[in-house]
């Protein structure tokens, strides 16, 4: 009975995770490692299935964060010299390696995530009330 | 359809001839006692499971707020669910108390 809410549940879980890789990306823009190679862009996958959902239908039909990919993509370059990463030699002397985030992507993932984090709500929502009907027929 | 109680068997006895000696068919299936007492058993740990939950949550042990509030919903929906079948018990013993011999 509880299905509907266990997936939904699973639904605003995964949603959540996304945002939270969002934020991640958007606050580390500007953050350089250890060795001095720039952030890189996390990405949440997503993939059927909950294995911690307490119900067969939660298990079978509700969603999971399956992995965090790091992106791959080449690093943005910024004219810099004076910057103590800026490249010392190469074609590209002068430039400064940053994180290879698209702040305009991120914000457009942010508010996708919010919206479906908001209709697996609305979902949940619907499952609830389609319980208490049941119930308010009973009494 | 499932008949946990045995109470559609059970009319035979109550509405039709009058059982004679021991011909009534021997009742299976859990008895109401039994099935009102694993109901009440399972509302219960759905509270504990919310309780727990909320403290969780409460002490930073767990931080998805989203179980939480699903424990919550199960545990109220399962409480609801009980006090509505005991109304309708209640209503009938009441029902039967009245009845006029």
């Amino acid at each position: 009975m509880y299905g509907l809410l266990d997936i939904s549940t699973s639904g605003m879980i995964a949603q959540r995770a996304r945002l939270t890789a969002v934020s991640a990306n958007l606050a580390n823009r500007h953050s350089t490692g250890p060795d001095g190679t720039p952030y890189r862009a996390r990405h949440v996958m997503l993939a059927p299935g909950d294995p911690t959902a307490s119900s067969e239908e939660g298990r079978g039909w509700g969603v999971h964060v399956a992995d965090v990919e790091i992106d791959q993509r080449p690093f943005n370059m910024r004219w810099d010299p004076t910057h103590p990463l800026a490249l010392k030699e190469g074609p590209q002397r002068g430039y400064v390696r940053e994180s290879n985030i698209n702040p305009l992507v991120e914000q457009v993932n942010a508010v996708q995530a919010s919206r479906a984090y908001e209709a697996n709500a609305a979902a949940a929502e619907a499952g609830k009330q389609m319980i208490a009907q049941a119930l308010r027929l009973l009494s | 359809m499932t008949d946990p109680l045995g109470l559609i068997g059970a009319q035979n006895g109550v509405g039709g001839a009058p059982a004679s000696g021991g011909s009534r068919p021997p009742i299976s299936g859990p008895s109401f006692a039994q099935t009102l007492r694993s109901s009440i058993e399972e509302v219960n740990r759905a509270q504990q499971d919310a309780t727990r939950a909320v403290e969780d949550l409460a002490t930073g042990d767990r931080s998805d707020i989203e179980g939480v509030v699903l424990a919550t919903q199960k545990a109220d929906n399962a409480f609801r669910m009980l006090q509505a079948l005991r109304n309708r018990v209640v209503e009938a013993y009441d029902e039967l108390k009245q009845m006029r011999v």
